[in-house]
């Protein structure tokens, strides 16, 4: 059992560092990708400069926060798009037949399909939320719970697409709908959480896992609590947990598009 | 001009023909329009699937506004509540309304995949051929988008106050001189993948600059030092211009507008000449 753990560990670890190869060939391009995200990132504290001059907080927020909030939200989505970028485009896979060239490998077909690709801007998100957690000075103790909440965000938006993607195996145009959903997710998911209030609050916590993968972290950050910290943990695991019995229950109605494909 | 004449018609200076009447060179680009235009006319579900992304914005935006703004009847940069957010309103119609970026992203592909080679030989300016492609394509998204964004905002923050509806030509011509210049300054930042791989980058830039500055706030909102500055950039013809006639309308405003959005598009239109001639010389195509 552990011996098939470390093996497909190691599997993992070698596609993402082939992946990162690949899009290392153009150096330039490489690292214009993720010097630019970095920027682009960074222009949107206009945004937020602007709001705190018309008022002392947003939300509840103070700009500290905020800051904490938008460093979780770029560190979690960029991880997950570095580490596993083709679960958020799992629904074209599945709609196009393209799984079989996975299939037909013998490892781990969920690890090979989601490790399959990585997304080289997704690089300038990761940094730029660590940059702007540590340009708060957290602490060592709060940098250690940003990095642990990364992870646990980084599970909670995979888990996310990969749960909507698999759903392409029962609904058409889900991928259509799979992009929508997350990038939603991550559009509520940059502003603090006391603008929404009611049923939108409660679809936020509950329905759209916004609130488990940034909000409470970003509470537990400002104030410890560790009650809410494993609940936050707990919630990554049943999801992901969730997404993949959904992955491979679906698997079983996977039609083949019958597609010659090599992949190198 | 004799040599170009053949049986099947006559030939201008550069080759093209045309069989009798008059030369003009505008049809084919509306040809081009009206095909883009039937295929996305088929296609319109579609389009009503990218409603849901549009929902959200404006719903974290009402709730947003609805936070800064604690008393009613309160002004923010001389904006009630619902001006700021039926400006946000339309300048997010406008941003999803276009898609410019799909046409943006086409071009960059064209020239990076060396399809290029095929498209820049063709009767056509290339340029021009994606403007036009681009002008069908919002043809049909911004109606649906309009539709939506006032059916959302009368349900949402309710009628728009002191509303022109004689205006409404006007309002609409502004906003087409906006979309214009947009998919000219991003086809422009396309035309750099002729020397850099990949121009995608400086696109997110563009793309930020106006969602920042221009979609979410409008420029009275900044100090007042910026303003000025502001009101030189693209973002004054491309989205505040159109919005602040939408949601306060002024005859003098509108000259205004009217006037920087000819000067910019002239611009526009120049310095994309001049990137596509000098680009065209640096195209390297690898057979295949």
């Amino acid at each position: 059992m552990l011996t098939a753990v470390k093996n497909e560990l190691r599997v993992c670890l070698l596609s993402m560092k082939y992946n990162m190869m690949r899009e290392m060939v153009n150096k330039v391009t490489f690292l214009t990708n993720v010097c630019f995200m970095v920027l682009n990132n960074a222009s949107i504290l206009v945004q937020w400069f602007i709001l705190f001059r018309l008022r002392e907080d947003v939300g509840g927020y103070t700009f500290r926060e905020i800051l904490f909030l938008w460093g979780l939200v770029a560190a979690s989505f960029g991880l997950s798009h570095i580490l596993f970028a083709r679960a958020f485009s799992l629904s074209d896979l599945i709609i196009k037949g393209k799984l079989d060239s996975y299939l037909v490998q013998p490892k781990n077909v969920l690890v090979s399909v989601i490790t399959s690709s990585t997304d080289v801007s997704a690089i300038g998100d990761f940094l730029y939320g660590v940059a702007l957690v540590c340009a708060c000075r957290p602490g060592v103790g709060g940098f250690f719970l940003f990095l642990l909440f990364t992870v646990t965000g980084m599970a909670v938006f995979t888990a996310f697409a990969l749960l909507l993607g698999s759903l392409s195996f029962w609904f058409v145009r889900m991928d259509m709908l799979q992009g929508q959903m997350v990038m939603s997710a991550v559009s509520f998911a940059t502003y603090p959480d006391g603008i929404f209030e009611g049923i939108s609050r409660f679809l936020l916590y509950f329905i759209i896992p916004v609130g488990m993968a940034v909000w409470h972290p970003v509470h537990v950050m400002v104030s410890f609590d560790a009650g809410m910290l494993f609940t936050v943990a707990g919630y990554a695991c049943a999801l992901s947990a969730a997404a993949v019995a959904v992955f491979y229950r679906g698997l079983k109605r996977y039609a083949s598009g019958n597609l010659m494909e090599a992949r190198l | 001009m004799e040599k170009y004449r053949d049986k099947n018609g006559s030939r201008n200076q550069r080759g093209w023909r045309y069989r009798g009447g008059s030369y003009k060179p505008w049809r084919k680009y509306a040809v081009i329009y009206r095909s883009v235009l039937m295929e996305n006319l088929q296609y319109a579900a579609n389009v009503a699937m990218g409603f849901l992304t549009y929902f959200v914005f404006i719903f974290i935006f009402v709730k947003l506004w609805g936070y800064m703004y604690r008393m009613p009847g309160e002004l923010i940069a001389g904006y009630t509540k619902e001006q700021m957010i039926w400006y946000v309103m339309m300048t997010e119609m406008m941003f999803f309304g276009s898609n410019a970026a799909s046409v943006a992203g086409e071009a960059a592909r064209d020239i990076r995949g060396g399809n290029i080679a095929y498209l820049m030989n063709r009767p056509y300016h290339y340029a021009l051929y994606v403007l036009s492609k681009y002008s069908g394509e919002w043809s049909v998204r911004l109606p649906m988008y309009a539709l939506l964004a006032v059916v959302l905002g009368t349900v949402m923050v309710g009628p728009l106050p002191r509303f022109r509806l004689a205006a409404v030509p006007a309002m609409a011509v502004c906003v087409v001189l906006g979309l214009t210049i947009h998919a000219v300054f991003k086809l422009c930042i396309s035309l750099f993948s002729f020397w850099i791989e990949d121009a995608t980058p400086f696109q997110w830039l563009y793309d930020k600059l106006i969602l920042v500055v221009g979609v979410m706030f409008p420029v009275e909102i900044f100090p007042r030092t910026l303003q000025p500055l502001l009101k030189m950039t693209p973002i004054y013809t491309v989205c505040y211009g159109p919005a602040k006639l939408i949601v306060d309308f002024s005859p003098e405003k509108c000259l205004e507008i009217l006037a920087a959005q000819i000067l910019y598009l002239t611009a526009g239109f120049v310095l994309m000449n001049l990137i596509y001639r000098k680009g065209v010389k640096k195209l390297y195509v690898n057979g295949g």
